[in-house]
């Protein structure tokens, strides 16, 4: 794929000189590699780039912290990285009103911090620590946490975006009740900048959990992990994250119990009963904790193909025998790491290329028919062009590709690395 | 469906279940359509007669619904969902909020014409809404405002016009329903309606008829009460009793019991020859001939040195406490009638007042209690029957689903629209079924009649109903249970 | 398309029965919980099939007929305003439970079943769904789902949007489509059902929706605290918030409202300048230490009584009186505007000073209900219809304290929606840049501008070339458009 020389010389007037640079090896998306790096400022200059891109010709990928310009399919194009890492404050902290603004390239592990010392977050929590909030936003990440607190599209209360013709547009506000207008805050959630590029985020803030426990359980079957989370998550333990680790001997469910001192230990006692059903039962102490997670989860890299399997919590079981059966069958690895009980669950396969390409497309084949989905996270070059990375479309592409059309008439913006094709 | 939903909060003015509510429009709508499924409401019944003459605008300046209680209504729609005929069709014109919207257009704007009318003859005046609404409506007046204009300037025609002179020609008399209720014993005795109704005539009737014809109760033999009856031991209280006109013709045993329960607790009973009190009129709009009834009750209890008088019939007592309003016009009487309707008291809610001093017998079995709508939502008398009951050692009294949606009876609704009537009077009797007790009590004989025939269509027929002061009568006098059931 | 073959179409699809046609019936249709806008729709249809309903739009999108959708019609906004010329699509015959499936925590409805339904539907087994507007008891899914609807637990637990999981929604042109997966989360693509909740009836019409249900909370406690004034009871929400509690209600009514809901439904509260209420819910022990702590920062407040409930019924007391607000009003006033703006909480004291100082400027009065925890007001602009020029002096009035919730940083609308009241107020919050944005959407979904036209947007503009013979919309024909 030829990627057009850009001439850099109108955008030398939009950022300065010294924020444009010619794009690496490392800079590639899928093997297609930029022209250039271009490093933006503010809203305005975004802008100014979006236009430029545009009259040019020219195929647009944000980028945050670069943790997930391996999600999607290959892009068509890819000219320009636009990059976001300059705008990168946190703009206002409302402590009393729970209420956060930052710039959308601004680190979430560093907007963190800086609420942590009033004893607040956003309570999101992804893996990847140099993620920003941008990023997190377009590819709609998240972590265990999310089982309490859902995830971006419900903690998001106000964005700014800019258009691939350069359109500033606000929608939402800084209060967490809000319903004028269209939530664009939730449209851009998971659109990965196919829609336009997200400059600035507000975000509602949870107060921070005065004391955790994590109780853990070992489960020697599917039955048994699915069992687990049910108890749990049908009791009033009230937790706020029930995981699954699957990876060799290594088979737990684990349940993270936050709240007042006074509240966790009568949740670590409740969650002891429920679990010893299923298996042996054990609080984990810190060391054993940091072991355990919240991370890692499946990643790609070396040759491993990471896939996102999501299914009704109902069907936690079957989703393992699923995936678990068919890479057994055809000679694949497989290690899980899942929310058990949103039943959303991270393999990491590796083998053949071809034997985990027919895993996935097993797998696919039969979650879909059953309302879930299986997406191919990351993954090597050459397997994405065997595989589709999302999965059929539904019925509702056909409106998808209105949509884009809407927003983005030229495709400028990461072309192809969307469902069906957008 | 499943015995142990929450109980409704009393006032709450929430009804629907859903499964019942699709459960009985789907059983309404296979038994019309005979498929599963086809429509999930039931449409509105056309008027079973021919097309009137329309007036404009609708109302005229002779105690037209009154706009300051129009202004009342805000618009919210709280009273939807506990509207019976909105539940059922599910359409605007049918709820309180959209016939206080006609009623509204109706001062000025828009004729009086069939569809107008319509709706508000297939209000049943049951005033679910008034305990629902947050604005305090007074949606009672507005209707019966609203239907002494349709009376006085709809004109009917002819078939509903004699259809409905002749209820009240037979109806508010007494004798004259004896009289014609006398064959009755003939009729059941030869069982001469299950002939009708094997040979396909009875099918064939019209449906008014129809309805009348289910609705008629066994005829038992009347059981007179005394003019005075004396107080047990000390006397207490001096009262007067309503005898009324359905409740003396078919359940005489009602008054003789409410007679003696009353002496039983210390009070002098007096029963004068009398009249009806107007209230089906009154909640049909005739306006003369419930204003004429009024005053001669008021004349006959009046001077007779009462401290109270006391119904068991809940439809009247609602009109009888309404006097005042009802009379409001007249300036002989307009005070007589205030006051007077001071003294009216349902007779549970004299006998929670005034403290009962009768030992009451065990009865150990288990009872529904039916929430008569003019008990209920027109005087706010709910706790005190239940706990009437329950001062019944042994008593269980069992909560029924939905109490604040009506059987149906309202009035003469259930013979002048039997179809929405017979529907409403079915979910009834599921609901009531569903509780499992034993009998059904309620203090009013048209919901008695409404929900026996009900129940009997539904193959209920064994479960006896009663009236509180029935059993309460058993138990003072220390009768058995069985006895409640003969 | 003649109105007489209009009506003669529309029964062959729904049978005679859901077809209203008649004037008087029509105009019992022409408002829905705002009485201040009226419009006769030309035509009323009530379908009972999500194909009934596809039918409908098709002919409507065939014919370049505006349409509405309304479910119980008690929206605050005029969100289910006929539309000149337009037919009204009334849902309230949609209302089976299709689906209950407590394994996976949701539940699939038609758009007609009333909110209350969901949790009765539930209860018994111990679980819920949390989005409770105050008028819970008659709006309809539907609706809630258009408006994005809130209530007094949304603090805790969010509004409508985060409890629908998937919706089938009939678009402009008669298509159907499935959005948000509705079994397994994060279904891939694009957020539609995210951008069609709070649409406002914009962007299509939901035939069927899946619901996320939650547990019900193990242990509930609520007090009510009486004040001096709302100053000391906006210290004790702050003191609250402040502490890392996050109740599951906390709502604030003052003097004036007090009066009127005393007068009407009598739940017998404290003669007081303000009362708060607070409702804590969750697991037992973390309940009963944070409702201690509540406690002691309403006495620190300087809480002039608190009551606490012992009972169901008395906590349900406590929320009659509250809920029942609105309706009271007219017990106080002849007539009321409700307004619904929002401002951050900690603008709260600020902004209530702001509104005693308007209320005096316009001379009428103003109650005001809100909920404390996350700043949503609803002032209740009290006045007589019948005195010349009141009416429209409220109504400036009520737009004066959005104004003012504006420029302390807040929001037009918390949870009524903009519709058709607001519409004229949004150049105030957004710029046109922003508006053009949201239109796009708008377009991408319904590029003929047939669904619900003429909400939201002050100026709306059609997006783009139609196909076939030109024919001017409706909204043209006006003048009220502009070509976008």
């Amino acid at each position: 794929m030829e990627t057009k020389k850009v001439d850099t010389h109108g955008l030398q007037n939009i950022v300065g000189d010294e924020n444009i640079r010619e794009a690496t090896e490392d800079d590639a998306i899928d093997g297609i590699r930029p022209s250039l790096v271009v490093e933006p400022g503010s809203a305005e200059e975004t802008s100014e780039v979006l236009k430029f891109a545009r009259s040019e010709g020219l195929a647009v990928s944000p980028r945050g912290g670069g943790t997930k310009m391996g999600w999607g399919n290959p892009p068509r194009a890819a000219d320009i990285v636009l990059s976001l890492s300059r705008m990168n404050e946190v703009i206002e902290h409302v402590p009393g009103d729970q209420v956060v603004r930052v710039r959308a390239g601004a680190k979430l592990s560093y907007v963190q911090q800086t609420l942590f010392r009033e004893n607040q977050m956003i309570a999101l929590d992804p893996p990847y620590p140099d993620a920003t909030v941008g990023g997190v936003i377009a590819s709609n990440d998240s972590g265990p946490r999310r089982y309490k607190y859902n995830t971006v599209r419900d903690l998001i209360i106000g964005t700014t975006v800019v258009l691939a013709d350069g359109t500033i547009a606000k929608s939402g506000g800084k209060v967490v009740k809000n319903v004028a207008g269209y939530d664009f805050g939730k449209l851009f959630a998971g659109s990965l900048g196919t829609l336009g590029v997200i400059v600035e985020a507000n975000f509602r803030l949870h107060p921070l959990p005065e004391s955790a426990r994590t109780v853990a359980v070992e489960v020697g079957s599917y039955e048994a992990a699915q069992g687990a989370a049910h108890a749990v998550v049908h009791s009033q333990v009230e937790p706020t994250a029930v995981e699954l680790h699957w990876d060799g001997d290594k088979k737990l469910v684990s349940v993270l119990l936050e709240s007042i001192p006074e509240g966790v230990e009568a949740k670590e006692e409740l969650a002891h009963v429920l679990l010893k059903p299923f298996g042996e039962v054990r609080t984990l102490n810190d060391d054993e904790y940091d072991d355990l997670g919240p991370v890692p989860r499946p990643s790609g890299g070396n040759g491993e193909v990471a896939v996102k399997l999501s299914a009704p919590p109902a069907e936690l079981a079957s989703t393992m025998e699923i995936v678990l059966g068919a890479a057994e069958r055809r000679g694949v690895k497989a290690r899980l790491r899942g929310h058990a009980a949103t039943a959303i669950v991270f393999a990491g396969l590796s083998g053949g290329e071809g034997s985990i390409a027919e895993v996935v497309e097993e797998a696919r084949e039969i979650m879909v028919r059953r309302g879930g989905s299986v997406v191919v996270r990351e993954a090597p070059e050459s397997f994405k062009t065997k595989v589709d990375a999302w999965g059929p479309a539904g019925d509702h592409l056909a409106l998808s590709r209105a949509l884009k059309d809407k927003f983005d008439a030229a495709g400028t913006l990461n072309p192809g690395r969307f469902i069906g094709g957008i | 469906m499943s015995d142990d939903k929450p109980n409704v909060p009393n006032g709450s003015g929430n009804t629907g279940q859903p499964d019942d509510i699709f459960e009985t429009v789907r059983q309404a709508n296979v038994d019309e359509v005979g498929e599963e499924g086809t429509k999930t409401a039931v449409e509105p019944p056309k008027s079973p007669t021919k097309e009137g003459k329309t007036s404009f605008p609708a109302f005229d300046a002779h105690h037209p619904p009154d706009k300051d209680l129009i202004n009342d209504c805000v618009h919210c729609g709280f009273c939807l969902p506990t509207c019976p005929t909105y539940v059922l069709f599910g359409e605007e014109m049918d709820s309180p909020r959209g016939r206080i919207y006609l009623m509204n257009k109706g001062l000025t704007e828009e004729p009086m014409n069939e569809q107008m009318t319509r709706h508000f003859d297939l209000c049943l005046g049951c005033m679910a809404c008034v305990t629902s609404c947050p604005s305090g409506v007074q949606y009672d007046k507005l209707i019966e405002a609203t239907r002494s204009q349709v009376e006085r300037r709809y004109e009917r025609s002819p078939e509903d016009k004699a259809f409905r002179e002749m209820i009240f020609q037979l109806f508010p008399y007494p004798n004259r329903l004896r009289a014609a209720a006398a064959p009755m014993r003939f009729y059941k005795k030869f069982d001469i309606g299950g002939k009708l109704r094997k040979s396909g005539i009875m099918g064939r009737m019209p449906k008014r008829i129809q309805a009348m014809e289910a609705l008629l109760p066994d005829l038992p033999k009347e059981e007179k009460i005394p003019e005075i009856t004396p107080p047990k031991g000390e006397k207490r209280y001096r009262v007067g009793i309503l005898t009324g006109c359905v409740q003396r013709v078919f359940f005489s045993k009602v008054n003789a019991a409410t007679a003696r329960v009353l002496a039983a607790e210390g009070c002098e009973v007096v029963a004068p020859k009398q009249g009806c009190c107007g209230a089906l009129s009154t909640h049909a709009g005739r306006e003369d001939e419930s204003m004429s009834f009024a005053k001669q009750t008021i004349d006959t209890f009046e001077n007779l040195d009462l401290d109270y008088v006391i119904i068991n019939s809940a439809g009247c007592g609602s009109t009888m406490k309404e006097y005042g309003h009802i009379l409001r016009d007249e300036p002989e009487y307009a005070e007589r009638a205030k006051r007077f309707s001071e003294k009216v008291r349902d007779v549970s809610e004299f006998l929670q007042e005034v403290g009962t001093v009768a030992e009451r017998h065990p009865l150990p079995t288990t009872v529904a209690y039916h929430d008569a709508c003019h008990l209920a939502h027109a005087q706010g008398i709910r706790a005190q029957p239940r706990k009437t009951l329950t001062d019944i050692p042994g008593m269980e009294v069992m909560e029924i689903k939905e109490p604040e949606v009506c059987c149906g009876s309202a009035g003469i609704f259930n013979m002048v629209e039997p179809d929405t009537a017979g529907q409403l009077g079915e979910r009834k009797a599921k609901n009531v079924a569903a509780t499992g007790a034993k009998m059904i009590v309620t203090s009013n004989p048209g919901c008695t009649l409404q929900i026996q025939g009900s129940l009997k269509k539904m193959g209920y027929g064994e479960m006896p109903a009663r009236h509180p002061m029935e059993v309460v009568d058993a138990s003072i006098r220390g009768e058995s249970v069985e006895s409640l059931f003969e | 398309m003649e109105r007489s073959n209009l009506i003669r179409t529309m029964e062959g699809i729904l049978g005679e029965p859901g077809v209203i046609h008649e004037r008087e019936q029509l105009r019992t249709y022409e408002c829905d919980g705002l009485m201040n806008y009226r419009v006769i729709p030309d035509l009323v249809v009530l379908p009972e099939t999500a194909e009934q309903v596809q039918s409908i739009v098709k002919v409507c999108y065939e014919e370049g007929i505006p349409f509405v959708a309304r479910g119980s019609g008690t929206g605050l906004s005029g969100g289910a305003l006929p539309v000149e010329s337009g037919l009204l699509i009334v849902m309230s015959r949609m209302r089976r439970i299709i689906e209950v499936d407590l394994e996976n925590l949701r539940m699939v409805v038609e758009p007609g079943v009333i909110n209350l339904w969901v949790t009765n539907e539930v209860a018994p087994e111990g679980y819920y769904y949390a989005p409770d507007p105050a008028s819970q008891s008659v709006s309809s899914i539907g609706g809630n789902l258009a408006e994005n609807s809130g209530g007094v637990h949304c603090l805790k637990y969010g509004f409508t949007t985060n409890h629908v999981m998937g919706a089938e929604i009939v678009l402009a042109d008669g298509t159907m489509v499935n959005v948000g997966g509705g079994k397994a989360p994060d279904a891939p693509g694009y957020e539609l059902l995210g951008a069609f909740v709070g649409s406002e009836g914009t962007l299509g019409i939901a035939t069927k929706i899946t619901l996320r249900l939650m547990r019900k909370p193990e242990s509930v406690r609520t007090l009510l605290a009486a004040f001096e004034d709302t100053e000391e009871a906006g210290g004790a929400v702050s003191g609250i918030i402040g502490a890392g509690i996050i109740p599951a209600a906390i709502e604030m009514m003052d003097r004036l409202t007090l009066e009127a809901v005393e007068k009407t439904v009598k739940p017998g509260f404290p003669d007081a300048n303000a009362v708060l209420i607070v409702e804590l819910d969750g697991p037992e022990d973390e309940v009963a230490s944070q409702f201690d702590k509540v406690e002691k920062i309403c006495e620190d407040s300087k809480a002039s009584e608190i009551r606490i409930a012992e009972s169901d019924d008395q906590r349900a007391l406590f929320w009659k009186g509250r809920k029942a607000a609105f309706g009271a009003m007219g017990s106080v006033a002849n007539d009321y505007y409700v307004q619904d703006a929002v401002v951050p909480r900690t603008e709260l004291g600020a902004v209530l000073k702001k509104i005693d100082n308007l209320s005096e400027e316009y001379g009428l009065r103003v109650a005001n209900v809100f909920h404390a925890g996350d700043g949503n007001l609803h002032p209740l602009v009290l006045y007589d219809n019948d005195v010349e020029g009141e009416a429209k002096r409220a109504e400036d009035l009520a737009g004066a304290i959005v104004f003012a919730c504006l420029d302390h940083g807040g929001s037009l609308t918390g949870e009524h929606g903009i519709g058709e009241d607001k519409k004229k107020y949004m150049p105030k919050m957004f710029t046109d840049e922003d508006m053009d944005t949201m239109q796009l959407l708008r377009c991408a979904f319904d590029p003929h501008h047939l669904c619900n036209p003429g909400k939201i947007f002050p100026t709306p503009r059609l997006c783009g070339e139609r196909p076939g013979p030109f024919k001017m919309h409706p909204l043209q024909k006006a003048g009220l458009v502009e070509q976008f």
